[in-house]
């Protein structure tokens, strides 16, 4: 990992040479790295993302940056998009960083976070399958999650907040699990309501009908699964995950739509603790969500509302809510704020003694940005968070992100 | 001789040679020979599919323009408007030639949003996302220059603006073939611009009534 600074350091070198320069560079590059067969049948083409991160933080780290301290994340994706005729499409993303989420492999990890095979019969996109490894149907800040379309550093907190449920273990006791409350977020063993672009494996349709889109999948795990059982060889499909997504266009500005997701969230090291005659298959997370999106001119507004319920071994229902609602503005053809309101609010369990607590701190977090695109190619932003949690924890409070892209 | 009859001789030819310049009676004409249009770039989309019918582009054409003919007085920046349609995920004109000084006009011709970009030199302006129905959004194009055209939502997307200080142009058919009229007689170059990368120039001898055949790359 000796290479990564150097490798940050020659970045942030190439960043500082006169934006012409760059653009006439990383756009040689860019009509380099495609392949297109002379009647177009077949079109292939790399593109990638290069990312320099920096996080620094008042506490230990919120949401789904792991460790405890400030913390520096490169990243390379590298995207092979191929065509073939007008029906097939493949994707291939691969990763180099440290690890999915910041920090997760401090030495560095490479990886294919997604690959997909596509088919469309149709040329006005009614219908598409796919099968593969993927990001998910549900909600929309999903279909603009990478570092050059998202506003900010980080997800929303409805992706990224940590909550008290955990696909490892059943908790002992009621008691057990309201008392993870107390506890600072253990990222390795709990999970989020939904985990990023949940990349899991499985198979989808989707497509278009006037103005309306759908789309369904199929997937090995739950849209909180982590990381590591998003792959098939890890996490098959003996306890699946459906999720769909209806949304109604009724013009360019607006998109409103609908998505629930629905299957087991437990994993198998979990089979032992659940209590006797139940398997991890009897512990369900349900999610419903709904999203509303607008945009005119330099304006652009997103916004989530997300219900999830786990069914908790020992303890019952945990459910929980979290919404969020962005805004973006552009002031200049370079410069652009965004601002962003997140809340996630917990709902009580019985605690064992008569009673009925929340189980999880209920949180709310505000986030700021300031982006510039140099050129059609690189991109920075800063942000800022302000996060609260009701309890005597803190984490992250304060959180300020630095981020360079370069895009090719 | 005396220093106002010197004025007054001098006054005479300049008078002369601006109204030969003005009177506009030569032309030229002739191809220039084109890059292969190149197999169409298809949008991709990763997470949401496709989302509408996708137009040709505007196959490969060439901008053939007349450099060195002095100004006039007259010779102000253009006033007029020009409208480039974006339909098909396409820019209606692949490639737009304009006088400085000429407002152009990007309606939205598909029922999904479209924005206009650019970050070259001669213009640096984001027109937003603007809707089918409402009034187009527009630039101005005030420097000479080459303006390349993005959107910012299909990325596939490309248009070139070349931006001229000079009123004799003239777009190529897609066989390459011109002709430029109203030009000034004299001596002049001539080029034809096809990228920002491949420009061919000539050195042309204009003569009234007479058409000059040029042929690039070649020669005349």
């Amino acid at each position: 990992m000796k290479a990564l600074p150097t490798a940050a350091l020659f970045l942030l070198m190439f960043a500082a040479q006169p934006a012409y320069a760059q653009e006439e560079l990383l756009q040689r590059l860019d009509d380099s790295l495609s392949y297109q067969s002379s009647k177009g049948f077949f079109r292939s083409e790399l593109s990638g993302l290069v990312d320099i991160e920096g996080y620094f933080i008042d506490h230990r780290p919120p949401g789904l940056l792991f460790g405890n301290a400030d913390l520096f994340n490169p990243r390379l994706s590298l995207f092979l998009d191929t065509h073939l005729g007008e029906q097939f499409y493949s994707l291939v993303q691969f990763r180099a960083d440290r690890g999915f989420d910041p920090r997760t492999v401090p030495d560095g990890d490479v990886r294919f976070d997604e690959y997909l095979l596509r088919w469309t019969p149709w040329a006005d996109g009614r219908l598409n399958v796919q099968a593969g490894k993927f990001a998910t149907v549900f909600g929309k800040w999903v279909q603009r999650h990478d570092s050059w379309q998202n506003p900010f550093i980080t997800a929303p907190l409805a992706y990224e907040n940590v909550t008290t449920v955990t696909d490892q273990a059943a908790p002992g006791t009621r008691a057990a699990f309201l008392g993870r409350r107390n506890l600072p977020d253990q990222k390795a063993t709990w999970l989020p309501v939904v985990w990023g672009p949940a990349y899991s494996s499985g198979a989808s349709a989707f497509g278009q009908l006037n103005k309306f889109n759908y789309a369904f999948e199929f997937k090995n795990a739950a849209i909180s699964a982590r990381p590591t059982a998003w792959d098939a060889q890890d996490l098959g499909w003996e306890n699946p995950t459906v999720s769909a997504r209806l949304a109604h266009t009724p013009n360019a500005a607006w998109n409103y739509g609908v998505s629930a997701s629905h299957g087991a969230y437990l994993l198998p090291a979990a089979d032992a603790t659940v209590p006797g005659g139940y398997g991890r298959n009897s512990y369900r997370q349900t999610t419903i969500g709904t999203d509303l999106s607008w945009s005119h001119h330099g304006w652009q507004v997103w916004g989530e509302a997300i219900v999830a319920r786990f069914q908790v071994p020992n303890v019952g229902n945990a459910d929980t809510f979290t919404y969020f609602i962005e805004t973006k503005y552009k002031f200049t053809p370079n410069l652009f704020a965004a601002v962003r309101w997140n809340q996630q609010l917990f709902d009580t369990v019985p605690d064992g003694a008569g009673g009925a607590q929340h189980w999880d701190r209920n949180v709310f977090r505000v986030d700021t940005a300031l982006g510039y695109r140099f050129t059609r190619h690189l991109q920075g932003k800063l942000q800022y968070s302000f996060l609260h949690e009701n309890g005597p924890i803190q984490q992250g409070e304060q959180l300020l992100a630095a981020q360079l892209t370069i895009k090719f | 001789m005396h220093m106002t009859a010197i004025a007054a001789t001098a006054a005479t030819l300049l008078l002369a040679t601006l109204t030969a310049v003005a009177q506009g009676t030569a032309s030229v004409e002739g191809t220039v020979t084109l890059p292969k249009p190149t197999a169409q770039a298809k949008p991709t989309s990763r997470y949401t599919g496709q989302t509408g019918a996708l137009a040709a582009p505007e196959p490969p054409t060439a901008i053939v323009y007349l450099e060195g003919v002095p100004l006039l007085p007259e010779d102000k920046p253009a006033t007029n408007v020009v409208q480039v349609v974006q339909k098909g995920m396409q820019f209606g004109l692949g490639l737009l030639v304009v006088r400085r000084g000429t407002r152009v006009e990007f309606p939205n011709g598909d029922d999904f949003y479209h924005n206009v970009f650019s970050y070259s030199k001669a213009k640096r302006f984001d027109l937003g996302r603007f809707l089918k129905d409402e009034k187009p959004a527009a630039v101005t194009f005030d420097q000479p220059g080459v303006v390349k055209l993005y959107c910012e939502i299909h990325e596939h997307m490309r248009g070139s603006v070349l931006v001229l200080d000079t009123p004799y142009f003239v777009k190529t058919d897609t066989n390459g073939v011109y002709r430029l009229t109203g030009l000034p007689a004299g001596q002049f170059k001539l080029k034809a611009w096809i990228d920002e990368k491949l420009v061919h120039e000539l050195p042309v001898d204009l003569k009234a009534g007479a058409p000059t055949r040029v042929n690039f790359p070649g020669s005349p």
